[in-house]
């Protein structure tokens, strides 16, 4: 567990010279740390595609909302005269 | 739901002045709203001008460069910039599928990772949503989903031929 923190402030380049240089040197006496980076960056990126799924989801709704409900008539209109040609 | 009706209008505009539809008008100020969540989370940009013309600033970058590939049609653009990253999104088949394991399977953790790393909350704030005693007990689970979500992409991507590149 304590090697997840170790790489996150690896990948974020969080920590000072010194925590640097032993991270070095556990990358050379710990041989699978490398496959661990190479996971723990792919699952950052999976975290922020389902973080962006979310939230795109989260603004269509709006939209929806916007482009649907009769309180907002008069926005809905305005934004569809604008594509009238 | 009050800065997208505050924004999207000049959007709008924008997009059908340049012969857009209202479709890509929408698409285009979706993905400026995400850009935006995400640079006002991560602390890298401060508006304190106008909201709103920073979101039809970034709309039309998102333009410019929507209508720059629609001519060109180069793969291999190097001129990537962080205005990019949105359409990097779903392009891997066993990705896809990885997520929707993810979702399904390893839902809370991945709202605690979303909180921790994309949403950026302080450790207090969501300890106090995801009902922990304290901020040492919702770190502790961070590395623990961490570790565990890690695992699954391990596997699965190992099961999962194409995932390697």
């Amino acid at each position: 567990m304590n090697n997840i923190k170790l790489i996150d402030d690896h990948l974020f380049n969080k920590g000072g010279i010194e925590d640097r240089l032993l991270f070095d040197a556990m990358l050379i006496i710990d041989p699978t740390l490398s496959d661990q980076i190479s996971w723990q960056q792919k699952t950052h990126a999976l975290v922020q595609q389902y973080s962006r799924k979310k939230l795109k989801a989260e603004i269509e709704s709006v939209h929806q909302q916007l482009f649907t409900r009769c309180e907002h008539q008069s926005f809905r209109q305005r934004i569809l005269r604008i594509f009238i040609k | 739901m009050t800065l997208y009706k505050k924004a999207f209008p000049a959007v709008a505009k924008y997009v059908s002045k340049m012969g857009g539809s209202f479709d890509e008008a929408k698409d285009i100020f979706q993905d400026v709203l995400i850009i935006y969540y995400e640079k006002s989370v991560s602390a890298e940009v401060v508006v304190h001008a106008n909201e709103q013309a920073y979101l039809l600033g970034i709309a039309k970058h998102l333009w410019a460069k929507k209508f720059r590939e629609g001519i060109h049609q180069t793969p291999l653009d190097t001129n990537r910039d962080d205005y990019d990253f949105i359409e990097q999104d779903d392009t891997e088949p066993s990705a896809t599928k990885l997520l929707h394991y993810l979702e399904t399977a390893g839902q809370k953790c991945m709202e605690i990772l979303k909180a921790f790393y994309y949403d950026n909350l302080q450790v207090n704030k969501i300890a106090e949503l995801f009902g922990y005693s304290g901020i040492r007990s919702a770190t502790v689970q961070k590395y623990k989903c961490m570790e565990k979500v890690r695992e699954i992409i391990k596997e699965k991507s190992l099961a999962y031929e194409d995932f390697i590149e």
